[in-house]
């Protein structure tokens, strides 16, 4: 359960102060599956961040689970990164030297997390989306649809409470937006896997289960479908 | 895991990393190269010295050297002689009767030392019969006792073979005494101070000349330069009234030159380093601005910054690790073939001869440089990723991501 209690994010570089959240309130529960839309600049990218821990709110508390993450060092807040929270970006998700098994492996790796148990979570991912036979295939070796879904494969290896993606689709073709999405909504819905996304794409919007609508970094609405 | 992503992210820019190895092993090779030329030289020059003029060591009375009358002989020369002729480790021994002399002929004069010499010895301590001319080191000669000078005092007194010299001096009681000498050949070492300062006679000439018996010095060469200490020792312990000096102190400035040779390695390995350490700065700094997404992608996802720092690392140890031994074994190849080819300096054999040096050169170099600049280059490739490391750290994973 993710719980943004009065949340405003300023920017402000001396010159400019910008407002990119100005009083967010939201709950997400387990097991959702949330679309973040808005207009370009309205604060979605600002929201995901302060949720996932990349960055911090200006006032406001963001509660995971039971850990307030406002709280959380520098230092801490990467460990729960790691051990509590998936990410899927839009771009650069990947180490481009390692083959795709690698790349999934990875967080397992800074887990700490045994040569068996890696070895075998790593094949079923690979498997769920759909790249058993491309798992020795460096990241540019492969499309932007494959790569985005290692990219998923690797946010689900650390066992993460959610998974974010902000704008996961955006450099993707309709075909592999489709079987991208496809494959989260499986996960969602077999492994009762929380995905909170940001999108432009109606396409993506139409299959969220719940639509959060911001804008001008308030919430406009909020929609269960 | 971080070391293996680190080895191979050292591959993503080849032509990058290969410069980077190439210019590391360069400035190793070059570095050792000098160091190895310097050593050669300044061993060459030792050498030299020892062997035309300085021997291994040399044992005066010691009154001789505080006074330098005519009559300071050495007093147990005897003794010290068998002693000598026993040791195994002894490969000549030449005593010498010195008398400082007035020189003179027909075209000029000068101040010179007579040395009184058995030429036979002479031969098995110094190669000064090889630097005669005419190869007549004091054996063949008619009535006139023969004598042997410099090129250079020849000049000076316009003499050649053949000329006759009149040599004249005080002797021990006070007595003027002179000596004609038919001149049987010229020399010319590679110290053209030496050169001026000395002649060469017959011992007995000499003794027969100033009426003195023995020999003011005894010059001994070992076969082995590395026991010279050592046997000094055991003869100081044997003949506690003699001075007995080795070559460094007789000619210190043979020594003082290995000094300086330490010195002047030393800055030029700091040098290197500090070359090796901008290179390796610039090159990781490179490498980790150009890789900003991706270090933010991956302290997002939870890479820990000690983490990030040790991979960045562990990129430039690899870097160092390729080009050190790669430095280091181009630079054993070729020390170890001009140590035994030798490197040709004979477009300079003019200049060098003046300062003591021959026309061939064989670089040196003591295995301890290997070590030493092996070790440095790591210490220096890690030091000097250390500041670009750090600039890993301060990556805001918000804000790289963000600048997509
Ligand atoms: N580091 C920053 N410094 C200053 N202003 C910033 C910074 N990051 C974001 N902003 C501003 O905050 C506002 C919200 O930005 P944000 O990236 O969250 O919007 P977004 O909804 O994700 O937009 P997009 O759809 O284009 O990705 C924008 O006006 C943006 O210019
Ligand atoms: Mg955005």
């Amino acid at each position: 359960m993710i719980k943004v209690t009065h949340v405003t994010k300023t920017y402000d570089d001396g010159k400019v102060r910008v407002e990119a959240l100005r009083g967010i309130n939201v709950e997400i529960k387990n097991g959702e599956f949330t679309a973040i839309v808005g207009p370009s600049g309205s604060g979605k990218t600002t929201l995901l961040n302060i949720i996932g821990g990349l960055d911090t709110p200006t006032e406001g508390n963001v509660i995971i689970g039971e850990t307030n993450i406002a709280l959380l060092s520098e230092n801490q807040l990467i460990d729960f990164r790691l051990n509590h929270i998936g990410f899927v970006f839009q771009s650069y998700n990947l180490i481009p030297v390692l083959t795709a098994k690698e790349n999934v492996e990875f967080l397992m790796l800074l887990q700490n997390k045994s040569e068996a148990e890696r070895d075998e979570r790593t094949t079923k991912l690979l498997k769920a989306v759909g790249l058993e036979d491309q798992i020795n295939k460096k990241p540019n070796e492969m499309s932007g649809g494959q790569q985005q879904r290692v990219a998923v494969a690797r946010a689900l290896a650390s066992k993460p409470d959610f998974i974010l993606a902000d704008e996961p689709t955006a450099n993707l073709d309709s075909a592999s937006t489709a079987n991208l999405l496809d494959i989260m909504y499986r996960l969602n819905q077999e492994e009762n896997m929380t995905f909170v996304f940001s999108t432009h794409d109606q396409r993506v919007i139409d299959r969220a289960k719940r639509v959060i609508t911001v804008e001008d970094g308030k919430i406009l609405s909020d929609i269960y479908t | 895991m971080i070391v293996k992503i680190a080895f191979k992210n050292i591959w993503r820019n080849k032509l990058r990393s290969w410069v980077v190895i190439i210019a590391i092993a360069l400035g190793i090779f070059g570095g050792l190269a000098v160091i190895s030329t310097a050593t050669g030289l300044s061993k060459m020059r030792q050498n030299n010295a020892i062997r035309t003029y300085v021997s291994h060591l040399q044992l005066h009375d010691s009154a001789y050297l505080k006074y330098g009358r005519l009559d300071d002989t050495i007093n147990q020369q005897a003794d010290i002689i068998t002693y000598l002729e026993k040791s195994k480790k002894v490969k000549g021994i030449s005593p010498r009767l010195k008398v400082e002399s007035f020189i003179q002929s027909a075209g000029g004069t000068s101040g010179v030392i007579l040395n009184g010499i058995d030429p036979e010895k002479e031969r098995q301590v110094t190669d000064l019969a090889e630097q005669c001319i005419a190869g007549n080191f004091l054996e063949r000669y008619k009535q006139k006792p023969p004598i042997i000078i410099s090129q250079k005092l020849a000049t000076k007194l316009n003499a050649r073979v053949k000329t006759t010299i009149q040599c004249s001096f005080t002797n021990n009681i006070g007595v003027p005494i002179t000596g004609i000498f038919k001149v049987v050949d010229i020399f010319s070492t590679s110290n053209s101070m030496y050169d001026e300062l000395n002649a060469f006679v017959r011992l007995e000439d000499l003794q027969n000349l100033t009426s003195i018996q023995g020999s003011h010095e005894i010059a001994v060469v070992l076969h082995e330069e590395k026991e010279v200490e050592q046997f000094r020792e055991e003869l100081i312990s044997k003949f506690p009234n003699q001075h007995i000096a080795s070559w460094r102190g007789i000619a210190p400035d043979l020594g003082y030159a290995d000094k300086m040779m330490d010195l002047v390695m030393t800055l030029f390995l700091i040098i290197i380093m500090l070359a090796l350490a901008f290179g390796i700065v610039n090159t990781m700094l490179m490498a980790v601005l150009e890789r900003k997404k991706e270090l933010g992608m991956l302290i997002s996802v939870g890479m820990n910054k000690r983490k990030v720092f040790w991979m960045i690392i562990w990129e430039s140890i690899f870097l160092a690790l390729i080009a050190g031994p790669l430095g280091i074994f181009s630079t054993y190849l070729a020390v170890n073939f001009f140590g035994r080819v030798g490197i040709d300096l004979s477009f300079a054999a003019q200049g060098l001869r003046s300062i003591g040096l021959e026309s061939t050169l064989f670089p040196i170099l003591d295995n301890k440089y290997y070590v030493i600049i092996s070790i440095l280059v790591i210490i220096t490739a890690i030091l000097s990723c250390i500041y670009p490391a750090l600039k890993a750290l301060k990556l805001n994973p918000a804000e790289t991501l963000r600048t997509a």
